[in-house]
């Protein structure tokens, strides 16, 4: 009969209070959890958005082949007419 | 006695764990659904990591593209400037124009960094300079290259205009001067209108024909006598 007592406070003033910390800890992380994906959600769509110039490049890549070509050629007539040193 | 003793350590037994298993039920219920929000978030966040990726994937081989292209021209213009210039007066002149990036050097030319360039900069206007590297007609090339330099910062362009041969006239010692026009000139000419091919004159200069002016016979030449005129001539208005 007095182990049973014994079990029962043991249950209600350590196993009880053991169980709802442990566990309102494990909550409190998990709340922290969702406001950081929100940022790195809304950082990562930012930086998608950022990324729709990249399709410009291409004309980039264009416009600069195009002008080393250019400069190609005015450099082979400069070749051409000039004398070497 | 007994029996109510055992029974009240029971139910305390039976609450206490009711209580744990309600605290469980509670807290992980909580835990579950931030969870969900973590997983909702999660989703949006590979969704756009996914577009991140899917975006800048062509731009490692555009941009590697664009830099040896770039690199080709920068090679191209250094290898130029140097077969013309020569190396000390290419490093001279970049430093003269940069100054301090003499000492860099040419990418395409290891150790021109090294090069003693002269001090082009203080020697030549840029204008000088523009025109020492274009080879024959450059005032300095003219000049005998084993001659002395153009020193004169100053006056360096009349300097070098003074080594250019003249090959044309161009500037005649008398000219004739130029006719005086106007109202109050000492001579005054006949005015002048403009005819279209097809024989009629222009509005304007019908209107501003003078009345005194001589007949069309004595005007030279008809504009149908000649198919080769031009299409505007010029006679004067009876």
């Amino acid at each position: 009969m007095i182990l049973w007592w014994l079990g029962d406070a043991i249950l209600l003033l350590v196993v009880l209070p053991v169980v709802v910390f442990l566990l309102s800890g494990v909550l409190r992380a998990a709340k922290k959890i969702p406001p950081t994906v929100d940022g790195i959600s809304s950082v990562a769509g930012a930086g998608s958005r950022d990324l729709n110039a990249v399709q410009l490049l291409l004309t980039t890549q264009d416009q600069v082949i195009k002008t080393v070509a250019g400069v190609a050629d005015y450099g082979g007539s400069l070749d051409v007419i000039l004398d070497d040193a | 006695m007994a029996l109510f003793g055992f029974a009240a350590a029971g139910a305390v037994t039976i609450l206490a764990v009711v209580l744990i298993v309600l605290a469980l039920v509670v807290y992980l219920v909580a835990i579950i659904v931030q969870l969900r929000r973590i997983t909702t978030g999660l989703g949006e966040v590979l969704r756009s990591v996914s577009e991140i990726a899917e975006k800048s994937a062509p731009v490692n081989g555009v941009v590697k593209t664009i830099n040896q292209q770039l690199d080709r021209g920068v090679d191209l213009l250094e290898g130029l400037l140097v077969k013309k210039a020569g190396m000390e007066d290419a490093v001279g002149l970049v430093d003269g124009l940069y100054p301090g990036s003499g000492s860099a050097g040419f990418r395409k030319f290891p150790g021109s960094g090294g090069t003693k360039a002269p001090r082009i900069g203080e020697v030549y206007t840029r204008g000088t300079l523009t025109l020492a590297r274009l080879g024959r007609e450059a005032p300095i090339a003219a000049g005998s290259p084993a001659g002395p330099a153009l020193r004169d910062p100053a006056y360096g362009s009349a300097a070098s205009a003074k080594l250019y041969p003249e090959p044309r006239q161009q500037r005649p010692s008398s000219l004739p001067s130029s006719p005086v026009v106007g109202t109050d000139s000492p001579v005054q000419y006949p005015p002048v209108i403009s005819w279209r091919s097809g024989g009629e004159p222009e509005p304007e200069a019908e209107a501003e024909a003078p009345e005194a002016a001589p007949t069309p016979a004595e005007s030279t030449p008809a504009p149908a006598a000649d198919p080769d005129a031009p299409k505007t001539i010029s006679w004067k208005r009876g």
